[in-house]
């Protein structure tokens, strides 16, 4: 075995100056003596030009890995935001750059450093241990180690004498590597195991989110009297430096409008639903479009507490008791006007409807009161009286 | 043992060959026609266009100051962390804090340019909304006497941090918070509705980057006129990799700055951010990016290049008119009022007066202990 053949034959030294080591190793080189590496706890300017060693390969390696989460970060993120499902996000183009740059950075950087520790493991040939053999513990604090293989035909003590006069503080021959016998459990390489273990500290971490979880509603100290408070413009504000002389502007072109809508006349609460219930007579004709058009509204965002058919029954919500929404079919409903139905559909019930008049159009919500009337003409007059779970008149 | 140039043993019987001391004069005398030139020229712009006069007068102070910071700050983490890569080029950093008094000087003479380039310096500031509740902190004898206190703690910690060899973490402390106040006082209340809370950052790593570029520099010049015998082609490689990490940093703060301005789109922040991204400024705000990450991204990236000095002097070159072009966009759109960018005797003079005397203040220390007789290698 090529242990034994090695026996005795290798030797290390350590000391304590950089400028020592890099003297050693030039005397043993040129004795004959083959240098095998060193270990020092930083890199020493000069070492490779000392060991005649080539510039390492691993920066290509690096570069490669680094191109390759490039190409991956931005290919993913524009293919997905500007291709294959292009989504207007705040007014920013679809192919909006800045905002992919963190991603692909980062990306860049953690498949390139990832890579290059992996490729550097490839080449070295290391593996994990569970213990990490260790030539002298020194070379991680303040010592610098070479290790080095005696020339034929030289005995040791003449070398360490030699070495001693460099400034070695101590050198000895190496006994055979007992970590290449693999003898005990500790001696093998760790696998998984290894890797679980070393996950342990992250887990524990985890235990500790809910102590160091702080008050996010509290507002800091204002210790420099609010100075540092960005001066925030606001929307109607006049402007020096935005176009128009004005803070609100023109939103972005393909910009979904309100339709330019007037405001409408009506408040939230009991009285102005009471009013518009009287005032507010529905603009719209019942039309096979508009039927098609309340039903597919009614059906996406209605349906869900109210049923498919208005009788609460298929919805999520039907089982639940007290939190039953009205039943549209009721004769209570089919008793309100138009005008109350379009204000409990656009600032919502008294009770636990939201409004959607931010989510749905002035023409949506008409034309899903109309569709609520056919719910109602369609529905059997007498079971819904009787339907379960229904809270009554309240919308 | 690590790889040094060759230098050709010379016949120093032979006459002929220029001394440092020969250099030196000849330098001296371009340098002081330098400094006579710009002041000139930015004396005449003033008088032709005071707000761009003003504007670049404060460019040119905040420049010299920035340089004369990035050697003490790079003097002062060195000696922090006890590096010993850097002891051969040490020369190159204590040179540069020798700006500092002058730049002291020069920003004092702004008193009587501050009602031009400071919207809180003049008579109405007080109507002016984004200055209520300011104007307490933001007003001339309070500026200036945060001015003059700010350049005594720089040269007071400077001096001993190069003389003495002492204070290099008192230093940074003190550091931190002055030159962000600089920052913030100098810079960012030109455009007193616009602000940043990571504004003195960037202006750290653009100061950062500039002293490793005037560092590498120095080092390679001085190596060339035989003042820095033990430069080697490690510390060039260290420089190399310094630079090339710092002006990736540059480009991440910047990147930080800009992206959340540019996301949130708040009227206040995206306003004077406006003129940079649309119309005349628009080249200059991506040939800024080019001149302090683009290019010397590409030219460094390479192993052989970061120690090839030619490339060094040539991405050092760039990333000093990269800085130059920084702070001007920093200064110029608030002070110029929105008006385009322009490039004339003022600006000139700005640049030819850092020059000067960023020379006349460093070549004494670079002299300093060298013999003035001593000839220059020739063809090293």
């Amino acid at each position: 075995m090529a242990t034994t053949e090695l026996r005795n034959s290798r030797f290390r030294a350590s000391f304590t100056d950089p400028e020592q080591l890099l003297r050693a190793v030039a005397y043993l080189r040129a004795a004959g003596h083959r240098v095998l590496d060193t270990y020092t706890p930083f890199p020493v300017h000069g070492m490779d030009e000392a060991l005649d060693q080539r510039p390492s390969r691993l920066p290509r390696a690096c570069l490669a890995f680094a191109a390759l989460g490039l190409a991956l970060a931005a290919g993913l993120q524009i293919w997905t935001s500007a291709v294959d499902y292009p989504l207007i996000m705040g007014g920013k183009p679809l192919l909006a750059i800045p905002a992919f740059i963190p991603v692909a950075f980062e990306l860049t950087v953690l498949l390139a450093g990832l890579g290059v520790v992996a490729s550097f493991f490839l080449v070295a040939r290391m593996r994990p241990r569970w213990r990490v053999p260790d030539l002298h513990p020194g070379a991680n604090d303040d010592r610098f180690i070479l290790a080095a293989e005696l020339a034929t035909d030289v005995q040791f003590p003449a070398v360490a004498r030699d070495l001693a006069d460099l400034g070695a503080l101590e050198s000895s021959l190496l006994v055979e590597d007992r970590f290449q016998r693999g003898g005990s459990f500790w001696d093998r390489p760790a696998g998984v195991g290894a890797l679980l273990l070393a996950c342990l500290p992250a887990f524990l971490i985890l235990l500790l989110v809910p102590v160091l979880n702080r008050d996010f509603q509290r507002r800091n100290l204002a210790w420099d009297g609010g100075m540092g408070a960005p001066l925030s413009a606001q929307a109607f504000d006049a402007s020096g430096v935005l176009p128009g002389g004005k803070v609100l502007q023109a939103p972005p072109p393909d910009t979904l409008s309100r339709r330019g809508e007037p405001p409408l006349a009506y408040g939230p609460g009991k009285a102005e639903a009471d009013r518009a219930g009287r005032e507010l007579p529905n603009p719209y004709q019942p039309t096979q479009a508009r039927f098609n058009r309340g039903k597919l509204v009614f059906e996406r965002v209605c349906a869900t507490c109210h049923g498919r058919e208005g009788d609460n029954n298929g919805s999520v919500i039907v089982a639940r008791g007290a939190f039953a929404p009205t039943v549209l079919v009721s004769p209570v409903v089919r008793d309100m006007p138009d005008g109350r139905l379009f204000h409990i559909a656009t600032f919502g019930g008294p009770t636990k409807m939201k409004g959607y008049g931010d989510l749905l159009s002035r023409e949506d919500r008409w034309n899903v009161v109309l569709y609520i009337r056919e719910l109602q003409k369609a529905a059997r007059p007498g079971p819904t009286a009787s339907t379960p779970a229904s809270t009554g008149a309240q919308p | 043992m690590s790889q040094t140039f060759t230098v050709p043993v010379r016949d120093l019987t032979k006459s002929g060959i220029p001394t440092l001391a020969d250099i030196g004069e000849r330098l001296r005398g371009g340098a002081w026609a330098f400094v006579l030139l710009g002041a000139g020229l930015l004396g005449l712009g003033l008088v032709l266009q005071a707000e761009r006069g003003w504007g670049n007068l404060l460019l040119t102070t905040f420049n010299l100051a920035c340089v004369g910071l990035g050697g003490l700050f790079l003097l002062a983490i060195q000696s922090i962390t006890g590096a010993r890569w850097s002891d051969p080029i040490l020369k190159a950093h204590r040179a540069m804090p020798a700006l500092l008094p002058r730049a002291g000087l020069l920003m004092l003479l702004l008193w009587f340019g501050a009602a031009t380039l400071y919207p809180w310096a003049r008579p109405d500031a007080a109507t002016h909304e984004a200055l209520h509740g300011r104007l307490g902190w933001l007003n001339p004898p309070f500026f200036f006497g945060r001015v003059a206190l700010i350049f005594g703690a720089w040269i007071w910690t400077g001096r001993r941090l190069t003389q003495q060899g002492k204070g290099a973490a008192p230093f940074i402390l003190v550091f931190g918070l002055t030159f962000s106040v600089a920052n913030f006082d100098w810079l960012m209340s030109l455009e007193p509705v616009w602000s940043s809370t990571i504004f003195a950052i960037y202006g750290f790593s653009g100061m950062f980057l500039q002293g490793i570029a005037i560092v590498t520099i120095s080092a390679i010049v001085l190596r060339r006129v035989g003042l820095l015998p033990a430069v080697s082609k490690a510390q060039n490689h260290d420089l190399g990799k310094l630079l090339f990490a710092f002006s990736c940093f540059w480009a991440y703060i910047f990147l930080s700055q800009f992206l959340l301005i540019w996301y949130a789109n708040l009227p206040e922040e995206t306003g004077p951010m406006r003129l940079l991204l649309q119309g005349r400024w628009m080249p200059l705000f991506y040939l800024n990016l080019i001149l302090n990450f683009g290019l010397p991204f590409v030219l460094l990236l390479g192993r052989k290049a970061k120690t090839s000095e030619a490339v060094l002097l040539a991405t050092c070159a760039l990333l000093l008119a990269g800085r130059w072009l920084d702070l001007y966009l920093q200064i110029m759109p608030p002070v110029l009022h929105g008006l385009t960018p322009a490039f004339g005797l003022a600006e000139l003079g700005g640049i030819l007066l850092q020059l000067g005397l960023g020379h006349l203040s460093c070549w004494p220390v670079f002299m300093k202990d060298a013999n003035p007789a001593q000839e220059l290698p020739q063809g090293g």
